[in-house]
């Protein structure tokens, strides 16, 4: 009778302990997803039915995964191009984008246009809008809706063009930057008298790390072979290749905290609420966590760069031997579009 | 190269000259990215081939034999089969056969701005039981003026543990060292034999001591 009395006791006190826990947790969600969702409405407020059909989609709608690196018209995308918008439609397109991410992640966002811009202007590209040439430029990246926005059922922003791919996946207070793909060419501008990489740190705190390995940790990452593009680019979705490198477990703790410092350059575009959770997860995932690396090892020679984990791949890869012209590649293989939270 | 091909050539190099920005994308490069999928039964190979768009015309001429501009059904399986035909694969030094599953080819336009990529699926049978095995694979196609990547996928499988790949500088070949381990069937078979083997010792010792006993 005792041993019964003591089971059952073993039993109630957990489970009355997580129902006061739920009981207790707010309802409301919490982090960036509210002023998310706001903006996002403002959005669609400032849009007339034709323009609101045409941005929005299903969540589950084949657009989730028609993302691409490539610019129009070599790759037709579908949604609202902001040289169509208004200005106030298109301030407000750019205000829901730099809601959902962090101050650093938007300026990033708006060199990479700002470098399609210079190339449009320095290079010969050229933008003609629906139907003309290959299509360079800020007016050029497009905009689109998954879902409705809400503060609890899953939705999506879709955010992109030339050399840049975000897509922020919103399920309730958890936002999910996989996949995304910023890239950049030119790689480094000047603009208005400012010089401007906007990949830059990306680069610079690779190759510290890389020089910050002993000769035997160098020989665990560097890889013996050459890699000449990302291995898990657009439409590389659900793929997972076999880790390869270094773990980060042989790495000393100031190396470790270098590795998850460039990762925050990918992770840390999302808005810092969810980027936050995001390096919590990548700092308790790091002993199974690798960097591979292959090319130069002395910066301003080109190199490639893989960190990959449990619930992040990271690629970094200059295109054709040239250093103007990098892309770059951001995955969870658990949480891509937010499966984890969507159970898609 | 016949008149219909010097034709198009003419148009797409036009139109090349009027829309390509320079040094936009790849050029001279013939790009091979191949996957790997090591299963214990087959061997998935996913292959994406995007052409350099200064060697894009040249590519696609090889694939439209008829010079037409498009890519019919039958060009497209009689290319794909060249690439496959391009391809060694073999486990444990026994030469597999490469079946091509699917296909799919980018439009001209995409395809002449080194932007396009062919992709095709194959597999081959390949029954490795338990234990070591070396996957070996090489990529002869348009060795020319190609580049490569290729890399095993994280097996879905759990008793597939990739140990090590192995690769060329190029990238145009890898050998892939993997582990099968038994099943859990087989495992717990065998550990209940093992089991029972143990529990007939004890009750053979202690049958023993009772006839002993009675004794």
């Amino acid at each position: 009778m005792k041993i019964l009395r003591t089971l059952s006791l073993a039993l109630i006190i957990p489970v009355a302990a997580l129902a006061m826990q739920r009981a207790s947790a707010p309802v409301a969600p919490v982090g960036a997803t509210p002023r998310v969702v706001t903006a996002a409405n403002a959005f669609l407020a400032s849009l007339d039915d034709a323009q609101r059909a045409a941005v929005s989609f299903a969540f589950n709608s084949p657009q989730r995964t028609g993302w691409s690196n490539l610019p129009g018209p070599m790759f037709q995308r579908k949604g609202l191009r902001l040289g169509d918008l208004m200005p106030p439609q298109r301030a407000a397109a750019m205000s829901l984008v730099s809601a959902a991410l962090s101050r650093e992640g938007y300026q990033k966002v708006l060199a990479i246009m700002d470098g399609d811009e210079v190339l449009k202007t320095n290079r010969g590209g050229r933008t003609g809008g629906r139907g003309g040439g290959v299509q360079f430029g800020r007016d050029e990246y497009y905009i689109a809706l998954l879902g409705t926005p809400s503060a609890t059922a899953p939705w999506l922003i879709q955010f992109g063009g030339h050399h840049l791919a975000i897509n922020v996946t919103v399920v309730g207070s958890n936002n999910v930057l996989t996949p995304s793909l910023p890239a950049a060419q030119p790689a480094r501008y000047t603009l208005n008298g400012q010089t401007i990489r906007p990949l830059g740190d990306e680069n610079d705190k690779a190759f510290a790390l890389i020089n910050a390995l002993d000769a035997a940790q160098q020989k665990q990452a560097i890889l013996n072979y050459r890699i000449s593009d990302l291995v898990l680019g657009p439409g590389a979705d659900g793929k997972t290749i076999q880790p390869e490198g270094i773990l980060a477990s042989a790495l000393t703790a100031s190396q470790q905290t270098m590795l998850l410092d460039i990762a925050h350059e990918w992770v840390g575009i999302l808005n810092d609420e969810a980027a936050d959770a995001k390096m919590a997860e990548l700092k308790a995932n790091l002993p199974k966590t690798y960097l591979a690396w292959s090319g130069d090892t002395k910066n301003g020679g080109l190199a490639y760069y893989r960190i990959q984990g449990p619930t992040v791949v990271i690629e970094y890869a200059p295109q054709q031997g040239d250093l103007d012209h990098i892309h770059t590649i951001y995955r969870d293989p658990t949480n891509d579009y937010g499966a984890k939270h969507t159970g898609r | 190269m016949s008149t219909r091909h010097l034709v198009w050539s003419g148009v797409v190099m036009g139109w090349l000259w009027a829309a390509a920005p320079a040094g936009a994308h790849r050029l001279d490069e013939y790009l091979q990215a191949t996957r790997i999928g090591v299963s214990q039964g087959r061997i998935d190979l996913e292959i994406d081939l995007t052409a350099g768009a200064s060697i894009a015309e040249q590519i696609f001429a090889m694939v439209d034999a008829n010079g037409d501009g498009q890519i019919n059904d039958a060009e497209g399986d009689e290319y794909a089969r060249r690439v496959i035909d391009a391809i060694r694969l073999s486990v444990d030094s026994r030469p597999l056969s490469v079946t091509l599953v699917s296909r799919a080819f980018p439009d001209r336009q995409a395809m002449g701005l080194g932007l396009g990529t062919i992709r095709l699926r194959a597999s081959a049978p390949a029954s490795a039981g338990t234990g070591r095995h070396a996957l070996v694979y090489l990529n002869t196609h348009a060795a020319a003026s190609s580049v490569y990547l290729v890399n095993a996928l994280l097996p879905s499988d759990n008793r597939i543990q990739i140990s090590a790949q192995e690769r060329d500088v190029e990238q145009r070949g890898v050998t892939v060292d993997y582990r099968v381990a038994p099943s859990e069937g087989w495992v717990r078979g065998g550990w209940l034999l093992t089991a029972v083997a143990m529990l007939g010792v004890v009750l053979r010792r202690r049958g023993g001591h009772l006839q002993a006993a009675w004794q």
